[in-house]
């Protein structure tokens, strides 16, 4: 089966910094790609240069057999691709409601009236969580309410292919769960995931495979077990010498 | 917004329109004239609402196209022998494809800069028409003919200018009332509170901010026509002052930026406070002005029509709750 | 040839004085993201408190430049303290129309009490030149404006950039939450940056009395040239602002052998709106103004 979305050899230069370089990948329906790597190391730049926010120096972005590489990103919306902000931007002005009735207007399903998207808009919300709180202002939103918005945005464009940006970020634990299992839910949908997270432990629990990212380059990928123990990796994110500690003790099984 | 409430919105309108056709049999010539050009601030007014109000985008050079629309009547008129009704059409659409013409680099431009490229141009546009005496009369003026067989169209009269500019007025805020609640509306607001957020969720925003400017600039060309025709000879100088897009700015700011009848109330205030000031405090007034302004902003930076929504709603009176909001 | 060399250098002199007040302008543009548009009345402010003390006391204008700036930090100051912090974070329209409302205020109030006459500082050595070779004039009056100029922008930049106090306003302008996390008053340190562009803009006043006529109906245009000056050395940068000071002066002083008189005017915002367009963080700018936090 093709992949729905494919970038080939994706880098975006800032001057003389190389924020991604020459990142290959490929999203399946029904598959999820987490992705990893310490801060800074490209992974938002990344998602941007997918959706269109910004245009890369160099590679291409196919999706569905179509080049979408530098297109606009309501292009790339229409394409039946969404994504999240890592920074939630919710419209301040608007309600809860209105800020997703918007996908319904102007994205793929182009609705002509207000009214028949605000309804369309009611289901996305239920669908996430926010059903009761249609009415409030983004501003009267919890950190996990607002995150939840974010998705409802992303998920009323009927994309798919989804790219999650730190979605879980200043979430409780008791909140993550749900979280996960309404990602796995999409997944079994068949949309295709492409997921930057810090957790190690929900990237294990949902990835179908992993790629981290280390300034701006692909390290290594592959399952989620093998690339977590993988000591290139302990280092890019703890650094060389606590890397040999742990590898020291793991050799010697003494605990670090 | 509930739909009730849309045709209340409506019929007040409606109710507002028609006592201004019946204000006119009340009123002598002086007042007649007075009350024309508050029509005309009003139309104005809410022209720029779209582009600055909705979208977010503070132009600083719309009285350019009101200059443009001014002149491209005076020239079809003058030298072409158009009758007036057809030219305030094409002065409109010249407007409009012009604002267009120029969105298209100036659109990407945000905040300040944006305002001080439209500036620029306006300013542009006045040179322009300043060196090309020949078609234009340059700095000298130029008259449309108005009577005799050189006249393509009769001048209207005070009364039919009256009635000309509250019809135009009309036009425009019917315009904005139409698009705040449609689609295109949502878009605009959207683009106005995140860009990059609605560029996400499927906003054609370069389309979307190109057509409100395009729309604007062409509503604010055909006020100009009909200006320049009530004037009969105009000037550079007039038709492209600076101060005629700060007083519209100020109108739509302290009425209610980005509601309906927000530029209509802060249009017909300033103009009759600016009036006033100008009767009765001739060697002053502008001094005045300039006071009043600076109180107003600073007690109601919301404007009268969301100040008054607020305070209604949320018995929030207070002024100084206001000076509160923005203050470091 | 010698007419060329003769409005190149002509136009580097005034370039020099719009460079002055274009300085603070861009400043408190670039720390503060307010385009305060009675900027020019300040420099005609300035201009009549040189001109008042010349009549009074025969106060030699570039003297007067300095009490000028004295009377404009604390007008300044207290502006920004009592008035501009009460809309510093409401939408551009709210500061632009504030700030529009005081040019009102002052340049009426100018014109109230000076009338809309044209008027000058005249001195005894203003008006000679030091003559070049090629026949080449350089008012005295001229040159000694132009220096003041680069000096006080050069001390502006450095004092910016080295003393504990230019550092702080360079922090606020960056990110005013840290700034203030740290200790730092931006309130203070707004009004602080206000009164240091009204004080240059005051001075640069006086030094125009003393070369040329003016008029309170002058403002705008000085407010015009500081934003051309301003955004094309790129916002909150000293230098560059007297780059675009002097870029403006070469413009002007050329195009006006080559066009018809107003003519320049235009191709000045045509630049503007080309340099805007293609490089909004102006020819020696950098973007980091464009990535502000404000808390």
């Amino acid at each position: 089966m093709s992949a729905r979305l494919e970038a080939r050899n994706l880098s975006r230069r800032f001057g003389g910094l190389l924020a991604v370089g020459g990142v290959d990948l490929d999203l399946e329906e029904g598959k999820l790609l987490g992705v990893i790597g310490p801060n800074g190391a490209g992974k938002s730049t990344l998602i941007n240069l997918i959706t269109g926010q910004l245009k890369p120096t160099t590679g291409t972005v196919h999706i569905a057999g179509k080049d979408f590489t530098g297109a606009r990103p309501w292009r790339i919306a229409h394409a039946g691709v969404a994504r999240t902000f890592q920074i939630v931007k919710p419209f301040r002005g608007m309600t809860v409601l209105d800020n997703v009735a918007l996908a319904g207007l102007y994205g793929p399903r182009r609705l002509r009236r207000p009214a028949v998207a605000r309804r369309a808009a009611v289901e996305v919300l239920d669908r996430v969580g926010l059903g009761g709180k249609a009415g409030l202002g983004p501003g009267e939103l919890s950190v996990a309410d607002a995150r939840r918005l974010e998705l409802a945005k992303a998920l009323a464009l009927q994309p798919r292919v989804l790219l999650l940006d730190e979605v879980l970020a200043g979430l409780r634990p008791a909140e993550i769960a749900p979280a996960l299992d309404l990602i796995r839910a999409l997944r079994d949908e068949g949309i295709a995931l492409l997921m930057v997270e810090h957790l190690v432990h929900a990237i294990a629990a949902v990835s179908d495979e992993v790629l981290v990212l280390h300034h701006g380059q692909v390290l290594t990928r592959g399952p989620a077990a093998q690339v977590l123990a993988d000591e290139r990796v302990v280092e890019a994110y703890l650094g060389k010498r606590y890397a040999e500690r742990i590898k020291k003790a793991v050799d010697d099984d003494v605990p670090a | 917004m509930n739909p009730r409430r849309q045709v209340i919105g409506w019929a007040v309108g409606l109710l507002v329109l028609l006592g201004a056709f019946g204000l006119q049999t009340q009123l002598y010539t002086g007042q007649v004239r007075t009350v024309s050009t508050v029509f005309m601030y009003v139309g104005l007014a809410a022209a720029w609402n779209l582009i600055g109000g909705y979208t977010g985008y503070a132009c600083f050079g719309q009285v350019g196209f009101f200059g443009l629309g001014a002149y491209t009547t005076v020239v079809f008129m003058t030298h072409l022998g158009v009758s007036f009704w057809l030219t305030i059409v094409v002065a409109a659409v010249v407007a409009g494809l012009f604002a267009a013409l120029v969105g298209f680099p100036l659109l990407r431009l945000k905040g300040h800069y944006f305002a001080v490229a439209t500036l620029g141009v306006a300013e542009g546009l006045r040179e322009l028409v300043l060196n090309t005496p020949a078609v234009t009369g340059g700095g000298a003026g130029i008259t449309i003919p108005t009577v005799g067989h050189d006249a393509p169209t009769p001048w209207l009269g005070n009364d039919g200018f009256y009635v000309l500019f509250l019809v135009l007025a009309a036009l425009v805020v019917a315009v904005g009332g139409y698009i705040a609640y449609s689609k295109g509306g949502f878009a605009l607001r959207a683009i106005h509170q995140d860009e990059d957020a609605a560029a996400a969720m499927g906003v054609n925003t370069t389309r979307a901010k190109t057509l409100a400017f395009a729309g604007s600039a062409a509503l604010t060309g055909a006020i100009g026509a009909a200006y320049a025709f009530q004037q009969v000879t105009i000037f550079p100088e007039r038709l492209f002052d600076v101060n005629i897009t700060v007083l519209m700015v100020v109108m739509v700011v302290l009425g209610g930026s980005g509601t309906v009848a927000g530029p209509v109330i802060g249009a017909i205030v300033i103009a009759y406070a600016s009036e006033w000031l100008r009767q009765h405090l001739t060697n002053a007034h502008t001094f005045v002005l300039g006071a009043l302004i600076i109180v107003a902003v600073v007690l109601m930076p919301q404007g009268f029509v969301n100040y008054a929504r607020d305070a209604v709603t949320e018995r929030r009176w207070s002024l100084l709750d206001n000076v509160r909001r923005y203050r470091l | 040839m010698s007419q060329f060399l003769q409005a190149t250098l002509y136009g580097l002199l005034q370039g020099c004085i719009f460079g002055l007040v274009a300085v603070g302008f861009s400043l408190v543009w670039g720390v503060m993201n307010v385009v305060n548009l009675a900027h020019g009345a300040f420099v005609l402010s300035g201009a009549y408190v040189a001109y008042e003390l010349n009549d009074l006391v025969g106060l030699d204008p570039f003297l007067g430049m300095v009490p000028a700036a004295l009377v404009l930090f604390a007008a300044g100051y207290l502006l920004q303290r009592g008035l501009v912090n009460l809309v510093v974070n409401a939408p551009i329209f709210i500061t632009l129309l504030l700030t529009f409302g005081l040019e009102l205020l002052v340049v009426n109030g100018l014109l109230l009490v000076f009338t809309a006459d044209y008027r000058s500082i005249p001195t005894s050595y203003a008006a000679d030149s030091l003559v070049l070779p090629g026949d080449v004039r350089l008012p005295y009056g001229r040159l000694i404006a132009a220096i003041a100029a680069v000096l006080l922008t050069l001390a502006l930049s450095m004092f910016v950039r080295r003393t504990r106090t230019g550092v702080a306003i360079l922090a606020t302008g960056m990110d005013r939450g840290a700034a203030r996390l740290m200790g730092i008053s931006a309130r203070h340190v707004y009004a602080l940056t206000f009164g240091i562009a009204a004080a240059l803009a005051g001075a640069a006043g006086a030094a125009v009395g003393a070369v040329t006529t003016f008029s309170p109906a002058d403002a705008g245009r000085y407010t015009l040239f500081s934003f051309i000056a301003a955004v094309l050395g790129g916002l909150g940068n000293t230098y560059g602002a007297l780059l675009g000071g002097l870029v403006l002066g070469l413009f002007q002083a050329w195009g006006g052998q080559l066009l018809p008189g107003t003519l320049v005017n235009a191709i000045a915002f045509g630049v503007l709106v080309v340099v805007l367009a293609l490089r909004p963080q102006g020819l020696a700018g950098r973007a980091f103004y464009a990535s502000r936090v404000e808390i």
